[in-house]
């Protein structure tokens, strides 16, 4: 690094010439990366709104499952699910999220469709409304989330994308799976 | 003095530093690309100082000494005094092969064979070399040096590798063959046997989890092939009935039967076939059953017992902490081991250790008395403790007993009465047995200084808290005075079944595990008693305050209660609650399972089960509705410690005063992580400074050894200051010699913990008891 300084003086315009090749090749390579470079998102409803998670974070998708109560739980927790000998929890991402226009969930009767989704920590069963769509967006046209969201839902969405004249807002997975109950 | 197997606390050792030094290699190599990345380093002085810490504990000064001085170079280095250059990482690695070399050889004679003198030499130099800037032409020889030593590593991790597999045939088949040198160490290699293989526990717990599944299938499948004989049953109803409507039919006038007598015999014989075959079915499945059956409860036992190992492996390192302990005490003192072979869950036994050396420490320090005492009492000189342990139906007894001087019930009804946890009339109250559960109490403690956070009386709540919480089990003393007490551990076989009562609440079920049940009634109504607002119910001469289960929960009120009140009572550190539930439905051995990764605690829940029909049921944790349960009686006394804080508000403040980058950061994240706000001084000068300029913190922590002003003299100077002479104190230090422990104590400080014990836990209670 030190020795950078007298190497220029001496060769500049090999050096120049290395720079430019090195600069096109590396635009090159941008070009291609943006070209490859998508997000897979699962698409699903909560109320009138769509949402997404990323698909890699997606486990599984849950329509049969019988939910056990946990009793002073937050209120977004259900309850927890047995998936195959695994213990999951399952949240009301609506609730989480403070998703208006939401009606109440009702687990006795018909139950609404759950994704179970993972990040390095921890995975949870989120209900939604409806599943929707694996849609492949490129990376770019992710934009961040609304400024017109009360800071008490922009931190659970990672960014929004439009898709087919909707926006939709990509759940922020590592807020939204934080451990619960972890310092009390 | 007890003899003492040095061989299986040393295996231990090896067994980790085995790993340590293989990311210390690593560490190493990874530095080479990126001299400046800050988690590298950090890592890698953590790593340093484990081993420091580590191998001083079983007595291998020469690494401890190695590893502390590379962790002085590299702290030079994260600080930026020094910067990292590739000539240094032939140092090092030469430094770690020595450690190696030395770990291998622990136990044996071998520090003379390796160049300790050479390696610590160089160590030393590297330390003190001051901004050196490497010289031209030294590049290219380092990177040649680098190459080399990233090669020797790489043999290195292999090696390490390999040894994983059989760390205990180590010592004997090659310890004085592999020395420092690769081709013998290569040669070595080959003649390894792989014995054992070790496996994540992660692993074996992933597949328990996946055969209790099995299990749990199983149960269903049983149901199924039950259901199956009843279907045959019918069947064989069905064919009866038919058989009279047979006979019937062909008492009619032939003319009449002609146009379905062929439909008739062909219905006949389906009939008949559909019995026989139905019959065959249910009885192969049932054969076929009873077999897997067989081989599941096999499967599952065999599973299970990948887990288990005999608590000797736990028990060996006891007869060295018990010298430790008896010379820290000045007394002297026997450890009688009985029952190493009884076979643990692994789980069960890495936390078993812990509390066993509370208990015992806590027998060396009140139990026996001194010398003199126990001649004059007519007893030998030399005081016995006795670990016993057992295994009794599907739990595990051990027993730590002394034959020193017995808890006085006398002594602990005034100490709990000056404290504030009992009243007077209270005390009168109580029999021996139940004044001797007191010092189960929160911070129930009878001594005036805290020296280490075990024994002292400190922590023998913590230490029953956690056997009930963590393992599941119960702690109980029996003590007569004068001849000695008894502490009884008992815990269940395996952390992953337990015995538990199934109750309903609110069209729910919970499963509560019944060590903690004395027992289970059915009340009339009338026999409950309203005392100022409280139900109570009076059993064997007590009165037991009763609460509902479904208020501690914050569930709904959904049955009609039945005729006779069903209530089960808990016992937990020597007090009673009774239980209202709606419903008992039955007793039975369950499989615990976490909550999940996502709910990680869980108020009043310990974890669920999933029974028979794959139904998910809580289960309750017992500490938790205690807690809970008598706080909503009204019933809880008065406690020091942590609620009562809570209450008071405000964040607390603490002033780290610590020379050490490494110890001075650690501490500042614990005391962060619970929720202090942190102010550190670099030396006892600066720290004193800061208290003089009107920094009020809650309490002072304190390294010795430091610059300008040691821990001591700041100390003195704090408690001679009528200002500040109100802040505790609390020492934190790696000297522990009792002169110089005294030194401490004369200095006035409040607690003196020493870095050879030091965890999270012990710092933060010790820092929360003295603030409270």
């Amino acid at each position: 690094m030190t020795e950078a300084g007298p190497t220029h003086r001496f060769h500049a315009d090999e050096d120049r010439a290395i720079l430019r090749r090195r600069a096109e090749s590396l635009a090159q390579a941008g070009e291609e990366a943006i070209a490859i470079e998508t997000v897979g998102l699962l698409l699903f409803r909560l109320g009138e709104e769509w949402y997404a998670v990323p698909i890699e974070r997606v486990r599984e998708i849950y329509n049969e499952y019988a939910v056990t109560r946990v009793p002073r739980v937050p209120d977004f927790v259900l309850g927890v699910v047995n998936v195959r000998g695994e213990i999951v929890s399952v949240t009301d991402i609506a609730t989480l999220m403070r998703v208006p226009s939401r009606t109440e969930i009702d687990l006795s009767d018909e139950k609404p469709p759950a994704i179970i989704v993972a990040n390095d920590t921890c995975s949870s069963a989120i209900v939604v409304d409806e599943i929707g769509d694996i849609v492949d967006v490129p990376k770019g046209s992710v934009e961040p989330p609304l400024s017109t969201l009360d800071k008490s839902q922009i931190e659970y969405i990672a960014g929004s994308v439009f898709i087919e004249g909707r926006l939709i807002g990509i759940v922020n997975l590592e807020k939204a799976l934080e451990p619960v109950g972890e310092n009390t | 003095m007890v003899e003492f197997d040095r061989s299986a606390f040393i295996s231990k050792f090896q067994e980790e530093a085995t790993d340590l030094l293989q990311r210390l290699n690593e560490g190493i190599i990874n530095l080479e690309a990126d001299p400046v990345n800050r988690p590298i380093i950090d890592q890698w002085l953590r790593d340093a100082h484990t081993l420091k810490g580590s191998s001083r504990m079983v007595g291998l000064m020469e690494i401890s000494d190695i590893a502390h001085r590379m962790e002085d170079i590299m702290v030079k280095v994260r600080e930026g005094m020094i910067p990292y250059t590739a000539d240094m990482s032939d140092t090092f690695f030469e430094a770690l092969d020595t450690v190696v070399f030395l770990t291998e050889n622990a136990g044996k004679d071998a520090a003379s064979e390796a160049d300790l003198e050479g390696v610590t030499g160089r160590l030393v130099a590297m330390a003190n070399s001051d901004v050196l800037a490497p010289e031209p032409g030294a590049a290219l020889e380092a990177e040649v040096a680098a190459a080399e030593a990233a090669a020797e590593a790489a043999a290195l991790e292999e090696e390490a590798e390999d040894a994983e597999g059989d760390e205990h045939d180590d010592e004997g088949q090659d310890g004085a063959a592999s020395g420092p040198k690769r081709a013998q160490r290569e040669e070595t290699l080959k003649s390894k046997t792989q014995a054992t293989v070790r496996i994540r526990t992660s692993q074996v717990d992933r597949l328990l989890n996946l055969v209790s599944e099995v299990v749990i299938s199983q149960i269903k499948a049983e149901q199924r092939a039950r259901d199956l004989r009843s279907v045959s049953g019918m069947g064989a109803d069905v064919h009866n009935l038919w058989g009279r409507i047979k006979t019937m039919l062909g008492m009619l006038p032939a003319d009449e039967q002609g146009a379905f007598l062929d439909d008739i015999r062909l219905l006949d014989d389906l009939f008949g076939d559909q019995r026989r075959a139905l019959v065959a079915l249910a009885k192969e499945y049932a054969d076929d059953m009873s077999r897997t059956s067989t081989v599941v409860a096999d499967l599952q036992e065999h599973a299970m017992e990948l887990r288990m190992l005999p608590v000797s492996t736990v028990f060996t390192t006891f007869p060295r902490a018990m010298r430790d302990l008896a010379k820290q005490y000045k007394k002297d003192v026997e450890l009688i081991i009985e029952g190493g072979d009884t076979e643990l869950d692994k789980k069960v036994l890495e936390e078993i250790n812990d509390p066993l050396i509370h208990i015992m420490r806590n027998a060396v320090d009140h139990g026996i008395e001194p010398e003199a005492d126990r001649v004059a009492a007519g007893k030998p000189a030399k005081g016995t403790i006795k670990l016993v342990a057992r295994q009794e139906g599907d739990r595990i007894v051990i027993e730590i007993s002394d034959d020193g001087a017995g808890i006085d019930p006398d002594r602990v009804r005034s100490a709990a009465v000056r404290k504030g946890y009992i009243t007077e009339s209270e005390a009168k109250s109580l029999s021996d047995r139940e004044a001797s559960y007191l010092i189960f109490e929160k911070g129930f403690s009878t001594a005036a200084i805290i020296t280490e956070l075990s024994g002292r009386g400190v922590g023998m709540d913590v230490v029953r808290e956690f056997v009930v919480e963590r393992l599941k089990g119960s702690l109980d003393v029996d003590s007569v005075l004068g001849q000695g007490s008894t502490f009884r551990l008992t815990i269940p076989l395996t952390l992953a079944i337990i015995r538990a009562l199934l109750l309903r609440v609110s069209g729910q079920t919970f499963a509560l595990p019944t060590s903690s049940i004395e027992e289970t009634l059915r009340v009339e109504p009338s026999e409950v008693i309203k005392v100022e607002g409280r139900e109570v119910i009076r059993r064997q001469m007590r009165t037991i305050p009763l609460v509902h289960l479904r208020d501690i929960l914050g569930l709904d009120s959904v049955s009609a209660p039945e005729n006779k009140i069903p209530i089960a009572t808990l016992g937990f550190s020597g007090h009673r609650l009774g239980l209202i539930v709606d419903e008992f439905v039955g007793e039975q051995q369950i499989v615990i399972k976490t909550l999940g990764s996502h709910l990680k605690r869980v108020d009043n829940v310990a974890g669920v089960t999933i029974l028979g029909a794959g139904e998910v049921v809580p289960i309750l944790n017992v500490p938790d509705l205690m807690a809970n349960g008598r706080q909503m009686t009204g019933m809880r006394s008065r406690r020091a410690g942590s609620t009562v804080k809570e209450q008071e508000g405000g964040p607390r403040r603490v002033l780290i005063c610590e020379d050490s980058f490494t110890t001075r950061e650690l501490e500042r994240s614990i005391f962060e992580a619970a929720g202090y706000i942190v102010e550190t001084a670099t030396d006892g000068a600066q720290g004193l400074a800061k208290l003089r300029e009107g920094l009020s913190p809650d309490a002072v922590v304190t390294d010795v050894q430091m610059p300008n002003m040691t821990g001591f003299e700041l100390t003195r100077a704090i408690k001679a200051d009528d200002m500040l002479s109100s802040i505790p104190v609390i020492i934190v230090t790696s000297l522990e010699r009792d002169e110089e422990k005294a030194e401490g104590i004369n200095a006035g400080a409040d607690a003196y913990i020493t870095k050879s014990v030091f965890n999270q836990d012990t710092l933060l209670d010790t820092v929360e008891r003295l603030i409270s």
